[in-house]
């Protein structure tokens, strides 16, 4: 046995948008499976491409994510679709279809594994529905399974947004400032879920998060993004004023006492 | 700077082409023969406007302000002047007043205005006795009219119908959003929406000249050439509610692995249905009014006996003809206001 079981290892990872915004300048980390993995930077760092690089939203320009040792970074059609299966993500705004039922939006997590026809006919397997189910149960809006997506709480609706991802049965769960339009309480509850889905059905999780201390809280691993390149890797708690400075440019210590 | 200029050019040089052109008409006073002189008379005419151009130039150099270089000119360079000036006063409003005059006292001979004839007392007593005619209906022709109406509302909804699907499909193929991200998806999506507006552009009542001699006189003609119009509007109509569709659910449905068809129906179909039948419910409105007076070109409808009855001077009948037509287009104006505010 060879030291530590990665799930991920990101080498020199680029990301250079049409516009010619260089949004990631080679970025390298490893994410150890079944780790709460959290990262911080500056808007605009390039957190978020980051993430849709790993799930294949966007193409990496050039660069490695070797996914279970398999390098997926530039894998095209049907093995798209796979990576964002097995890498499912949560959105800062839910992503739900407004409209539609909770528990419709839950099983949208099943369109991989279901056929074209039959799910533009709505006709998903039965064990798919009951899973959907046990899922809402977990983040505890079981009861809300019928009624509309758009009828709930915005912390409800994260929860939904997790339910959904969870039915895609995936191995990693990235999360994109989930809790960035929600207040300091429903915050804390959508994180503890979080935490749960990642100790108690061992998914390995990578969160952007914005406030230090729901980093210090919740990670167990941070690395910090500064024009997007990695700045910091290491442990929250190790986290100083001086770490904070360079990560958050000269001037945010002020912010940060007041 | 480039574009501002040629802007500024081209409108001034029509401007003061037609200037000219007028002057030029006042002094020669050309007979009928010359006015019909096509070839000679656009050379005339080209003349002018180069003129036109040379004038603007010329003009602005002085450091007058054309009305041209007034509503082109790029921002930075649309100074206010600290002293208001009156319109009057000014170059560019003396040019626009000139034109509106010119128009005016030319229009007036182009579309021969005659108000004696207006207020001629044999003509008022011809008219009013046409409105007595219209006012005292033929009742006898109703139910040939009724069922020529049944068909032009019939003639709307089947060209409705079938044109629903194929816009359907049409608008994605048609939206900017979804065709606009590869090259190849670009160039289809340019070819769509110039290939509708060139079908829009042509008026229903060309398209029912076309189909009556395509597929003969009557209903089925008519519903064809209101059919490939609705097509052409619809699909333009429902892409611009494509284009405007939030991203947020696309991306969440692409980001569990689902496939371009699962996409598209879970993540943009439920944005778009209510106002795809809200446009829908509209369109079949407009087109019974349409399929009105489609008949006048052989298109079948009621628009066949108003040309049948007008022609023989069968007042009595045309009397009711125009109030049957009233009262299906006031009907089904009701009809698509009511169900387009129930689903708001
Ligand atoms: N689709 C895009 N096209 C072009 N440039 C983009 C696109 N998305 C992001 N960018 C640019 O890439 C850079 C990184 O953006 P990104 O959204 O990844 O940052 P972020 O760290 O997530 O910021 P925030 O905290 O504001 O969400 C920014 O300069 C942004 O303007
Ligand atoms: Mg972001």
């Amino acid at each position: 046995m060879a030291g530590e079981d990665y799930i991920l290892k990101v080498k020199d990872l680029e990301k250079t948008y049409p516009n010619g915004v260089k949004a990631l300048k080679g970025v390298s980390f490893d994410v150890k499976r079944g780790e709460f993995l959290v990262i911080i930077g500056l808007s605009g760092s390039g957190k978020s491409t980051l993430l849709r690089c790993l799930n294949r939203l966007h193409d990496p320009t050039a660069g490695e994510v070797l996914f279970n040792e398999k390098d997926i970074a530039h894998v095209k059609g049907q093995e798209v679709k796979e990576v964002r299966q097995r890498m499912a993500m949560i959105f800062q705004h839910f992503n739900l279809i407004e409209r539609h039922s909770v528990i419709k939006n839950v099983l949208t997590g099943a369109l991989s594994r279901t056929s074209t026809l039959k799910s533009l006919m709505g006709m998903f397997a039965k064990t798919e529905t009951k899973k959907a189910k046990e899922y809402l149960d977990l983040v505890g809006i079981g009861d809300k399974a019928y009624t509309r997506a758009d009828q709930l709480s915005g912390g409800q609706q994260q929860r939904v947004a997790i339910a959904r991802a969870l039915t895609q049965a995936p191995e990693v769960l990235l999360a994109d400032e989930p809790v960035a339009s929600l207040d300091p309480a429903t915050c804390h509850t959508v994180m503890d879920y979080l935490r749960k889905v990642n100790r108690e059905l061992g998914l390995t999780i990578i969160c952007n998060l914005h406030f230090l201390s729901l980093v210090k809280e919740y990670a167990d691993r941070v690395i910090a993004l500064k024009d997007g390149k990695l700045v910091y890797e290491g442990d929250p708690k190790e986290i100083d004023e001086a770490w904070f400075e360079r990560i958050y440019g000269e001037g945010a210590k002020e912010v940060h006492v007041n | 700077m480039g574009t501002h200029l040629i802007k500024r050019v081209t409108f001034d040089g029509i401007n003061f082409g037609f200037l000219f052109l007028v002057f030029l008409l006042g002094i020669f006073t050309p007979n009928e023969e010359e006015l019909l002189n096509l070839s000679k008379n656009s050379l005339v005419a080209l003349g002018c406007v180069v003129l036109g151009v040379v004038f603007s130039l010329i003009i602005n150099k002085m450091g007058i302000k054309t009305l041209g270089e007034l509503l082109f000119a790029p921002p930075h360079k649309k100074t206010v002047t600290s002293t208001p000036v009156i319109w009057y006063r000014t170059f560019w409003g003396i040019q626009t007043a000139g034109t509106v005059l010119l128009m005016s006292v030319l229009g007036y001979f182009v579309t021969e205005v005659n108000v004696r004839e207006v207020l001629d007392i044999e003509n008022i007593k011809n008219v009013l006795r046409l409105i007595e005619q219209l006012a005292t209906p033929n009742w006898e022709v109703l139910p040939d009219v009724v069922w020529k109406a049944i068909q032009s509302v019939f003639i709307a909804f089947m060209a409705t119908l079938i044109a629903v699907p194929i816009a359907f499909l049409l608008s994605f193929v048609s939206a900017k959003n979804i065709m606009g991200t590869t090259p190849v998806g670009f160039v289809i999506y340019m070819m769509a929406r110039t290939l509708f507006n060139i079908m829009r552009s042509i008026e229903p009542i060309m398209w029912a000249i076309i189909f009556a001699i395509w597929v003969r006189f009557g209903p089925f003609a008519g519903m064809l050439a209101l059919l490939v119009h609705s097509i052409a509007s619809l699909s333009k109509q429902y892409s611009e509610i494509v284009e405007c569709v939030d991203e947020g659910p696309i991306e969440g449905i692409e980001s569990t692995g689902a496939g371009f068809l699962q996409t598209i129906w879970f993540a943009v179909v439920p944005q778009i249905v209510l106002p795809y039948i809200s446009f829908t419910i509209y369109r079949w409105d407009i087109n019974v009014r349409m399929a009105t007076i489609i008949g006048f070109v052989g298109g079948g409808g009621v628009g066949e006996l108003l040309l049948l009855y007008q022609r023989q001077s069968l007042w009595n009948e045309v009397g009711v003809v125009i109030l049957v037509i009233a009262i299906i287009v006031w009907l089904m104006d009701n009809f698509s206001a009511y169900v387009r505010e129930a689903i708001k």
